[in-house]
C-alpha cells in the first residue's frame, strides 16, 4: 500500500501528455509516391484487401505502351500487419507512429497520395 | 432474426423432464479480450445447480470456411485474430502445421524468439486471469494491482513486436522481426520483477480472507472425469494429470529451454490460482534463459507461396490449454481444409461437470476458473425447480449476487458511497480494500 | 517408432487394416465404419491412448471423411474413416470417449453428419435455431459463402 502511494501513478495523463511510443510501434500506413512504381505486389499480399490498383493510363517505353497503375489505400480496413511494407522492393511504404486516426468521415481514411498526379 | 437469448426456446419450456435430458451452459463472463459470448441455461434446486445446458456459437465467424478461399500467408493473419490473448500461439500452430508440408527447416534463432514471445504471452494471459478472478470474487484491489503489473509485460511485447495484442511476428519457417538491440538487460530485469510480484500474489491468495472464502473447496472434480472428458491445459494439471504439450511433444525451442510442468493434487479453484502463478514464474525463468542463450543465425527462410500437397497437424500449448490445427493441401495457393480447435472447446464438458452441485453464488468463480475465451456474458437464464421461478440475469447482477452471498456485511451502505446494486464498479473498488 | 505405435501396428495387422506412419511419431490408420468402434475401444482401453484432441470432417467429393485425432505423450494417431454423402450417418464414440460429444455436435452442424448413438444428435451447437432447412451444411465444398449470405438475408459491408 505504502509502496503504491509513493510511486508515481500508473495512469498516463494522455491526452494531455504525449505518450512515449516504442521504436517498432506499428501505426498508420504511409506511402511515398515518388518511390512507388506500381508493381502491385503490395495489393497481392495484403491480407485485408486494403489496396486496389487504379489505372492511370499508359506511357510509352521505346515502342511499347505500358500500363501505369498506382495503389489506392482504404485504411479503414488496414490491420497494420506490415506485409506490404516487407514486400515492397522499392521501400515506398512505411508504418508510421500515428495512431490517432479516428474520424467521423470514412472518406478521410482513403489514402490516394500515390494516385493523384 | 433469431430468438433472443433470454427467452427459452418453445420446446424447452415444456417441462422439467425436457431439462433433465439436456445440458445447456450459459457461459460468458465479461472478458475484455475474449471473443465468444456463450449462453447457458441453469436448472436449480433452491441454491444448487442441478443441470446446465450450453448453447454456443454466438460469434461463430466461419473462419474454417473463409480459410479455404484465402492464400496461405493471409490465413496466418486471419487465424491470429481467432483470439486476442492467445493470438501468437494460434499463428504459431497454423504455421507449424504448414511448415511441415514444405521441406524447409526453421532456423534455431527463430525457434528461440518464438519461445520467448509465446512465454511472454502466457505471462500476460495468466496475469489477466488472476486479475479477473479477483474481480469476480469481489476483490477489486487484486484486479487493479495485477493489471498494473500486466503493463510491464505488454510494454516488452510492444517493444519487440510493435503491437500489444496481435503481434504478427510469425511467418512460415521463421519470424518476421528480430529481437531489438540491447533489450536483454531490460527483459531480464522485468522478468525478475514479475517473479517477485507473482510470489507476493501467491501470499495474498493464501492469506486474504476474500479469496480464501470464495475459492477454497470450490470447483472439485475427479481426475478420472477430467481424463475421460479430454480436458486440456491447467484444467487437467490441477487434478494431477501431467498434460502439457511443451513437455509431451516439444515444439519450437522447448526441447532446449528448461521446462518445469506444475501439477497440483488439491483440485479446487484456490489451487488453480496458485498453479497459474507458479506457471508464470516458470515462464519468466524460461524467457530469461532463452534471452541469455539466444543463438545467432538467420531468422527466416523464404517459402514459396504454393505449398505441396499433403496433410499435417500440429498442437501447441496456449495459456488456456492445447490448441490443435489440422491442415490439408492439394498443392494450390489456398488450403483445402483447415481445422482449428481452441482449448475452451475441449474444456467445456469439464466446465459443465464442475458446475453441477455448485451454488448459484459460485457460478462466476467456477466459470472463470476454466479461463474461458468468450466475449461478454450475454444473459444467463435460470429455472428454479423448487419455487418454479424463472428469471434472467446479466453478468454484473450475478457477480453482485455472489459478492453479497459471501460477504453480506458489504451490502450495507458504506461510508456514504454508492450502494451495491448500482451497476457501477466504483462501489466494488471501495469494497475491495 | 515408439512402443505404443509398434503395438498399434501389430493390432492393425491382426484385424487387417493398414497403418501408415506419417512422421516418426505419427501414424494414420484407415478404418471402415463397421470396424471403427472395436478399433477405438482397443486404442482407448488396451493401449491407454485416452486423449482425443478433436474430430475433423472433410469433404472428399463423393464421401465425407471423418478423422479422429488421438494423442499420448509424443505419439499422435489419426484414425480415418469415411461415409457416403448420400447417407451421412456415422457411429458415435461417446460411450468410449465422453469428451467427443461437442466435436460430434459440431460435425453435425457443419457437415450434416448424424452420429447414431449420440443423445444430442438433433441439437444445434453452433448454428442459429432458424437455420433454413433447405440450406446445406456450411462446410461442404458445394455450399458457397454467397449462397449462405443471400439465404440468411445478410449483407456484405461495402468498402
Amino acid at each position: 500500500m505504502l509502496r503504491l502511494m509513493l510511486e508515481k501513478p500508473t495512469t498516463e495523463a494522455y491526452p494531455f501528455k504525449k505518450i512515449q511510443l516504442p521504436e517498432r510501434f506499428r501505426g498508420k500506413l504511409d506511402v511515398d509516391p515518388a518511390k512507388c512504381t506500381g508493381c502491385q505486389v503490395c495489393a497481392l499480399v495484403c491480407p485485408a484487401s486494403v489496396i486496389t490498383m487504379v489505372d492511370l493510363g499508359t506511357r510509352k517505353v521505346g515502342d511499347r505502351e505500358l500500363k501505369v497503375r498506382r495503389p489506392l489505400f482504404d485504411l479503414a480496413s488496414c490491420i497494420l500487419c506490415g506485409e506490404c511494407v516487407d514486400n515492397c522492393a522499392f521501400t515506398a511504404l512505411e508504418l508510421t507512429k500515428q495512431f490517432e486516426t479516428a474520424t467521423a468521415n470514412k472518406s478521410d481514411l482513403i489514402m490516394n497520395k500515390a494516385v493523384v498526379k | 432474426m433469431s430468438t433472443p437469448p433470454d427467452q427459452p426456446r418453445r420446446e424447452e419450456s415444456a417441462g422439467l423432464m425436457e431439462y433433465s435430458t439436456e445440458s445447456l451452459v450459459p457461459f460468458g463472463p465479461i472478458h475484455p479480450a475474449l471473443k465468444e459470448p456463450e449462453y447457458f441455461k441453469l436448472v436449480l434446486e433452491g441454491e444448487r445447480i442441478v443441470n446446465v445446458i450450453p448453447r454456443i456459437g454466438y460469434v461463430h465467424r466461419g473462419l474454417e470456411k473463409a480459410a479455404e478461399s484465402r492464400p496461405w500467408v493471409q490465413n496466418m493473419y486471419m487465424f491470429e485474430r481467432t483470439c486476442g490473448i492467445c493470438s501468437f500461439v494460434h499463428s504459431l500452430c497454423y504455421g507449424q502445421a504448414v511448415e511441415e508440408l514444405t521441406l524447409y527447416q526453421v532456423p534455431r534463432r527463430a525457434k528461440y524468439i518464438r519461445t520467448i514471445i509465446a512465454e511472454m504471452e502466457r505471462i500476460h494471459s495468466h496475469l489477466l486471469w488472476v486479475g479477473l478472478m479477483g474481480h469476480w470474487a469481489g476483490f477489486d484491489t487484486l484486479f487493479m494491482w495485477v493489471w498494473n503489473d500486466r503493463e510491464v509485460v505488454l510494454d516488452l511485447v510492444e517493444a519487440i513486436a510493435g503491437n500489444r495484442v496481435h503481434k504478427s511476428m510469425n511467418a512460415f519457417c521463421g519470424v518476421r522481426r528480430d529481437m531489438p538491440e540491447n533489450m536483454e538487460d531490460r527483459i531480464v530485469e522485468r522478468m525478475k520483477f514479475l517473479t517477485d510480484r507473482a510470489r507476493y500474489y501467491k501470499e495474498v491468495i493464501d492469506t486474504e480472507e476474500t479469496m480464501l472464502a470464495r475459492t477454497e473447496n470450490i470447483g472439485r472434480v475427479s481426475a478420472d472425469t477430467v481424463e475421460k472428458l479430454c480436458a486440456v491445459g491447467p484444467m487437467a494439471r490441477y487434478v494431477g494429470l501431467k498434460r502439457d504439450v511443451r513437455l509431451n511433444d516439444p515444439y519450437a525451442a522447448y526441447d532446449e529451454v528448461p521446462l518445469d510442468v506444475i501439477t497440483t493434487t488439491e483440485g479446487d479453484v484456490h489451487a488453480l490460482l496458485k498453479l497459474r502463478l507458479d506457471e508464470l514464474i516458470v515462464s519468466a525463468n524460461m524467457v530469461t534463459y532463452a534471452v541469455e542463450n539466444l543463438p545467432d543465425g538467420p531468422i527466416r527462410v523464404k517459402v514459396p507461396p504454393i505449398i505441396p500437397a499433403g496433410e499435417h497437424s500440429s498442437h501447441c500449448e496456449a495459456p488456456r490449454g492445447e490448441i490443435f490445427y489440422y491442415v490439408k493441401s492439394t498443392g494450390g495457393r489456398t488450403p483445402d481444409r483447415v481445422k482449428s480447435r481452441q482449448p475452451t472447446m475441449a474444456n467445456l464438458p469439464t466446465a459443465l461437470e464442475l458446475l453441477k452441485g455448485q451454488t448459484l453464488a459460485d457460478i462466476p468463480i467456477v466459470l472463470t476458473a476454466i479461463d474461458p475465451c468468450f466475449g461478454c456474458m450475454d444473459r444467463m437464464s435460470f429455472y428454479d425447480t423448487e419455487t418454479n421461478k424463472r428469471w434472467t440475469w446479466s453478468g454484473e447482477e450475478l457477480r453482485q449476487y455472489g459478492i453479497n452471498y459471501y460477504f453480506p456485511e458489504r451490502s450495507k451502505k458504506p461510508h456514504g458511497l454508492k450502494k451495491i446494486g448500482d451497476q457501477s464498479s466504483d462501489s466494488c473498488l471501495m469494497e475491495g480494500f | 517408432m515408439s512402443e505404443t505405435l509398434a503395438q498399434l501396428g501389430k493390432y492393425a495387422e491382426e484385424i487387417g487394416t493398414k497403418v501408415s506412419p506419417l512422421r516418426k511419431n505419427e501414424s494414420v490408420i484407415e478404418v471402415s465404419q463397421e470396424r471403427l468402434k472395436p478399433f477405438i475401444a482397443h486404442v482407448v482401453n488396451d493401449l491407454y491412448i485416452r486423449h482425443l484432441m478433436t474430430i475433423t470432417g472433410l469433404d472428399l467429393g463423393q464421401n465425407l471423411g471423418i478423422i479422429y485425432h488421438f494423442s499420448k505423450e509424443r505419439d499422435t494417431i489419426h484414425v480415418r474413416t469415411s461415409i457416403p454423402k448420400s447417407k451421412p450417418e456415422a457411429v458415435s464414440i461417446i460411450d468410449l470417449v465422453p469428451g467427443a460429444i461437442l466435436y460430434e455436435m459440431e460435425l453435425h452442424d457443419m457437415f450434416g453428419i448424424e452420429f447414431i448413438g449420440n443423445p444430442w444428435k438433433e441439437r444445434k451447437l453452433l448454428l442459429p435455431e432458424d437455420w433454413p432447412a433447405d440450406l446445406p451444411p456450411p462446410l461442404l465444398k458445394t455450399t458457397k459463402a454467397d449462397q449462405i449470405r443471400k439465404r440468411l438475408g445478410l449483407e456484405v459491408a461495402k468498402p
